[in-house]
């Protein structure tokens, strides 16, 4: 457990005093981890850039809650005095998902948001290149969605190679050769399923 | 020059001992097993003494080497690299994922088997081959040059519909040049 007067609790106090809707903890030494409204989340992020330390961005990152219906954008920032790592997390409707751009903020948040846009479809206004960025002509749903079917995907359109008659399963092999059982959670891949 | 099987004359068997012992292989990494090519190269593993050394432009190459996964947008480039290569010429496939997809056979993006849409003449087996492998590929494909059966390129000329229909299902938005050689 970390200290009463460590930094990160001094951080966890000073985000506390200003933005008090914001669920915060500390995860473990050096990471704070910050959860708060959509709407709260630009405010704090130019907060935290201009009049706290936490100048560079590092990484913007996009999580799927298919059964909340949901999408979770993750935004890490770094500070290079104190060493930490703070991650806002916030939560976008999955129906209709929008946010704003931050490239104003930072430019280096354009590019990660083409990403987020080209695999996840969040709309980002105010950003002015988002469109085909990795995949080249690509028709369909954002392929990153939990929805999206990539095994299904790509046995229908890509040839698959017949596996060999004697073809032996890897994981019944070993739990062979040590004596121990094949697990239940890996019980559904040891089966050779390409022919279907 | 004859790839008539039969009739095997003293120019045959001179020509394809010069073509074997020069092997130039297109710069072009497609994936990641272009990692393994420096160290084949450089001293430890010499391959230049099989005659292999690099070149720069299709134009100038032998071999082609499909090091790796192919996604789709590569393959339209090395569809366009193979075609300008001149005859003769050889395709190697390097690792797994060229021979049933490899590490990445559930991907959405990148093809399962290679032989589908370019002609293969060696497949190389590993995830990465280790040098020793690469060499030993060579060697395999030097001993097809001298019987006579690498006609890859030969291959690609007499079923160039079967390629393309191929090809073209899984590149949606084809805007490629037609070779009608």
């Amino acid at each position: 457990m970390q200290k009463k007067d460590c930094i990160e609790n001094t951080c966890v106090e000073r985000i506390q005093k200003i933005f008090q809707t914001a669920e915060v903890e500390i995860q473990r030494d050096k990471r704070v981890v910050v959860k708060m409204r959509l709407d709260l989340v630009p405010p704090f992020l130019a907060y935290a850039k201009d009049y706290w330390n936490f100048k560079h961005l590092a990484h913007i990152s996009c999580v799927d809650w298919l059964e909340e219906n949901e999408f979770e954008l993750v935004y890490m920032l770094w500070s290079y005095e104190t060493n930490i790592m703070l991650m806002i997390k916030s939560r976008v409707d999955r129906s209709k998902p929008e946010f704003v751009t931050l490239s104003h903020i930072w430019p280096q948040a354009e590019t990660y948001e083409r990403e987020i846009h080209e695999m996840y479809g969040i709309d980002f206004e105010g950003n002015d290149r988002l469109g085909e960025f990795i995949l080249e002509d690509w028709e369909g749903i954002p392929p990153m969605r939990r929805d999206f079917n990539t095994i299904k995907y790509s046995q229908e359109n890509f040839y698959q190679r017949p596996g060999r008659e004697d073809a032996q399963s890897v994981r019944e092999t070993i739990s062979k050769h040590s004596g121990e059982e094949v697990p239940d959670f890996a019980k559904e891949f040891s089966i050779r399923r390409i022919e279907e | 020059m004859t790839y008539d099987k039969n009739s095997k004359k003293i120019v045959d068997i001179i020509q394809s001992f010069a073509r074997k012992h020069s092997l130039w292989i297109l710069g072009y990494g497609t994936g990641c097993g272009a990692i393994e090519i420096p160290p084949t190269m450089t001293s430890r593993y010499d391959g230049e003494r099989f005659g292999l050394r690099g070149a720069a432009t299709p134009r100038q190459a032998d071999v082609l080497l499909i090091t790796g996964y192919l996604a789709t947008k590569t393959l339209k480039r090395v569809i366009r690299s193979y075609e300008q290569m001149q005859s003769p010429k050889y395709v190697i496939g390097f690792g797994s994922c060229t021979i049933n997809g490899g590490m990445y056979w559930d991907s959405y993006n990148t093809i399962n088997a290679l032989a589908q849409y370019l002609p293969v003449d060696v497949f190389i087996n590993g995830c990465m081959p280790r040098p020793e492998s690469v060499i030993s590929g060579f060697i395999e494909l030097q001993k097809l040059i001298a019987e006579g059966r690498a006609d890859g390129a030969e291959k690609y000329q007499k079923n160039l519909e079967w390629y393309r229909e191929n090809q073209k299902k899984v590149i949606h938005n084809w805007k490629m040049p037609d070779y009608n050689w």
